[in-house]
């Protein structure tokens, strides 16, 4: 019954969001009156409850073991602990698609409501919101119902979650990257009514600044808890793949980046301000394009939900359709947008649209690699895998290039030149110490690596200009901005750690006998085999093998686990990591061979935690940036 | 900036959009018809009766139907199940990590669509066809694996998927 509840509330507030876009499409002619507005928007945020109040039922059914719903049924089991039978509800298509929805209505109702009655853009944002909401909503329950029963009889116990899913970092870490993609649709229905509207000299900037702020932020946390996840518990011994679903959520976070950029220079002058627009509208649209990737099982990843042709064709046509109509506006009123001013060559503004050239060309590099195999495929029926190497040798010049750019902004003033020569003694001392430094990491490390090394020249360019201007300004005691500071140096400690983790970490297979012993290399001096285990858990068998390691003259005791899941009949591998600032040692325990032995994988990750703390970085940054009034 | 220019801004995302929706739709064509053949895995089980299983069985066309008597869905697709048998389609059950004396009990109950049901306890040989649950139903010809579908095996299922794999499969014989 509770079910049946959920799903008419569902299809109530589709109703409630249709009256909207029906009541504003009639009176449209009749001109504007403060009551057909106050109507609008009751009705709308009323809609927005109702879904709320659908997924809560909709938590308290997965909670109390509703087997009769199929979808609950599927992906969950009564002997879960609470915290994971609420996490099924996001671990496939359906119910991950209805927290989607949850939090695209969270964020509008929570925008339309920030916005005073007399603001100019309230009913257009509202309106496309409607859209937006009314498009998702219906795509749920006609395509992906999550509230389906099982007819004529429920089952008794549900299928269980997928075992590598009970973690809680992969836990929080769908809804912390769907607050982030869905978050920018507030800055996308925003420019979208601002364009409709057509007062050009609108200041819209300090109106959707802090939302994108958030919504980065949310984004930032939970891509690189995806990668933490992958790191930690699927034993994958990296942390970063090219995997197409990685892909297709690296595209909005370095749109919403450039977006981020372009939005304060846009808001001090006028001159970005087209850049702005035209960014601010492509990051909700690669996010659409991200949700279609996923969710029509066009591409075969890790990610990917089961494969429907009905659900992909529906997202395509939607997406396309409210991204063609923000597109079309902004190309009809692109004439009236251009800048009287010009970009001064030399100026904080010339430096800031070089990168977001640079930036759009990393986008569409990854576009380029999610989209050309798909196309080449379907031409000849060749299959090209597009990995790592195509986007380690696209990225390394981009990313030296952005880094010199960073570096030499950092210096350069809004809307004024400098002379190449200020800016060149400026930056000088940078390159000499970055080089230097280089030079050392070679010295030390005698591997020589072209791309990585660009990496951390790179890396240290950005660290080390900012370090001097840091230091500059706190003997001068001149103004510097505090968040922009951490943030980027976050950015460089992030292209640091990035390639130093790529020349340093190495991987060794292991083939032993119970009780034998191995030299590695000199660093590892002993690698034994000390004791196997089979034990029986309540939900799996557990393989369990315990290693001592001397690494670095350090005696470790580390235990890989091998898991067989029953439900499922899933195999999952328990990494075993020993961490230390600098280096994580990661054992995984690979098959029994036919004679008896066993299989290792050992693997020295560099720089790992450096990574995870550049990420930290980067997103404390911009959050002295979102709350620099109160308390700086 | 003139409109030709400008109708790029539309035209590009356009051809995206045009292009992505022609993959999508040639796609499921191909989902449809083809699957990528697979040996059938070796395997070392009798059949519930104690039996050593016909390995004659599996050749030509046959469906090997994954079941358990503590699966719910199995006993919704059983009527289905019973019609293709009478209709002289050779139908191989794999009871799957089932008790010996439940099964039959079930079988006897509800009657028996198999020529005989392979007894896998442990789920070994499942494991190795790649079944994640009951039920779930292969098609195999000549000794290989042409066709698999996951879930309740009903009429729309059966004339989307798998007679069109079959008539596929006897065409390329002949």
């Amino acid at each position: 019954m509770i079910g049946e509840i959920a799903h008419f509330l569902a299809l109530a507030s589709a109703l409630g969001l249709i009256l909207v876009l029906i009541f504003n499409a009639f009176f449209y002619s009749a001109g504007r009156h403060a009551n057909q507005d106050i109507l609008s928007y009751k009705l709308f945020h009323q809609s927005c409850l109702l879904i709320f109040i659908s997924f809560g039922l909709y938590i308290y059914l997965a909670i109390t073991d509703d087997f009769s719903i199929s979808y609950i049924a599927n992906h969950s089991n009564s002997q879960l602990p609470i915290f994971y039978k609420i996490t099924s509800i996001w671990s496939a298509h359906e119910g991950s698609m209805f927290l989607w929805i949850v939090f695209l209505t969270l964020w509008s109702t929570l925008f339309i409501k920030s916005l005073s009655f007399q603001h100019q853009l309230k009913k257009g944002t509202m309106l496309m919101l409607t859209i937006i909401i009314l498009g998702f909503l219906l795509f749920l329950l006609i395509t992906s119902n999550p509230f389906e029963r099982i007819l004529p009889f429920g089952v008794l116990e549900g299928a269980d979650i997928n075992p590598v899913l009970q973690d809680p970092a992969l836990a929080i870490h769908p809804p912390l990257l769907y607050l982030g993609y869905v978050g920018f649709v507030i800055s996308f229905s925003f420019i979208t009514a601002y364009l409709f509207h057509g007062d050009i000299h609108y200041p819209w900037e300090k109106d959707i600044k802090n939302w994108s702020l958030i919504a980065w932020i949310f984004l930032t946390v939970g891509i690189t808890l995806g990668s933490w996840w992958a790191y930690y518990e699927l034993g994958w011994g990296g942390y970063w793949f090219w995997d197409p679903v990685e892909n297709v959520a690296l595209m909005p976070w370095l749109a919403a980046t450039a977006f981020m950029h372009s939005l304060f220079a846009s808001s001090k002058s006028n001159i970005l301000k087209t850049w702005t627009l035209f960014l601010g509208i492509l990051i909700f649209a690669l996010s659409l394009f991200g949700a279609f990737i996923v969710r029509s099982g066009i591409i075969d990843s890790v990610h990917s939900f089961a494969n429907d042709p009905q659900r992909g064709l529906y997202l395509l046509g939607f997406s396309g359709f409210i991204t063609l109509i923000s597109l079309g506006i902004f190309a009809y009123r692109l004439p009236n947008m251009q800048s009287s001013k010009l970009i001064v060559t030399g100026s904080k503004e010339s430096f800031l649209s070089m990168n977001n050239i640079l930036m759009l060309t990393a986008i569409f590099s990854i576009f380029l690699g999610v989209t050309y195999p798909l196309i080449l495929e379907f031409i000849n029926g060749d299959k090209v895998s597009i990995g790592p190497p195509y986007y380690n040798t696209i990225f390394a010049p981009l990313i030296l290039l952005t880094s010199i750019f960073i570096m030499i902004s950092l210096e350069a003033l809004w809307q004024r030149g400098m002379q190449a020569r200020t800016l060149l003694i400026a930056v000088t001392p940078t390159f000499v110490i970055s080089s230097l430094i280089l030079y050392f990491i070679w010295y030390f490390v005698q591997i020589f690596s072209l791309l990585a090394y660009i990496g951390i020249y790179s890396g240290l360019l950005i660290i080390i200009s900012y370090l001097l201007k840091g230091v500059i300004s706190l003997k001068n005691k001149t103004y510097i901005n505090k968040g922009s500071f951490v943030a980027h140096l976050g950015l460089g400690l992030l292209f640091f750690a990035v390639s130093m983790n790529s020349i340093l970490s190495y991987q060794k297979n292991i083939n032993l006998f119970l009780g034998e012993q191995q030299f590695i290399n000199n660093s590892i001096s002993e690698f034994k085999f000390l004791d196997l285990q089979n034990i029986k858990a309540s939900n799996h068998d557990v393989v369990s093998a315990e290693i001592f390691i001397v690494h670095d003259g350090q005696p470790i005791f580390l235990n890989p686990e091998k898991r067989k899941y029953f439900a499922r009949g899933q195999i999952t591998s328990e990494t075993a990591i020993h961490a230390t600032v600098l280096k994580d040692t990661y054992l995984t325990i690979g098959d029994q061979l036919d004679d008896g032995s066993w299989t290792f994988s050992l693997q020295i990750n560099y720089f790992i935690k450096w990574i995870w703390f550049s990420s930290a970085l980067m997103v404390i940054g911009i959050l002295m940036t979102i709350f620099k009034k109160k308390i700086l | 900036m003139s409109a030709i220019y400008r109708s790029l801004i539309i035209l590009l995302p356009l051809i995206v959009l045009i292009t992505y929706g022609t993959i999508l739709v040639t796609d499921q064509d191909d989902a449809l018809v083809y699957f990528e053949p697979k040996e059938f895995p070796q395997f070392d089980l009798q059949d519930l009766e104690d039996r050593e299983i016909d390995l004659a069985a599996f050749n030509g066309i046959s469906l090997l139907n994954v079941w358990a008597s503590w699966c719910i869905t199995c006993l919704v697709e059983h009527p289905f199940l019973t019609q293709l048998s009478k209709n002289e389609i050779t139908l191989i059950g794999l009871n799957y990590k089932d008790s010996q004396v439940k099964a039959e009990q079930w079988l006897e109950k509800r009657g028996d669509p198999y020529i005989f049901s392979i007894y896998d306890p442990r789920g070994d040989l499942a494991f190795d066809l790649g079944v994640t649950g009951a039920p779930e139903t292969f098609l195999i010809f000549n000794q290989q694996i042409i066709g698999h579908i996951q879930g309740e095996l009903n009429q729309e299922k059966w004339q989307s998927t798998l007679v069109p794999l079959i008539n596929a499969a006897t065409m390329g014989n002949q």
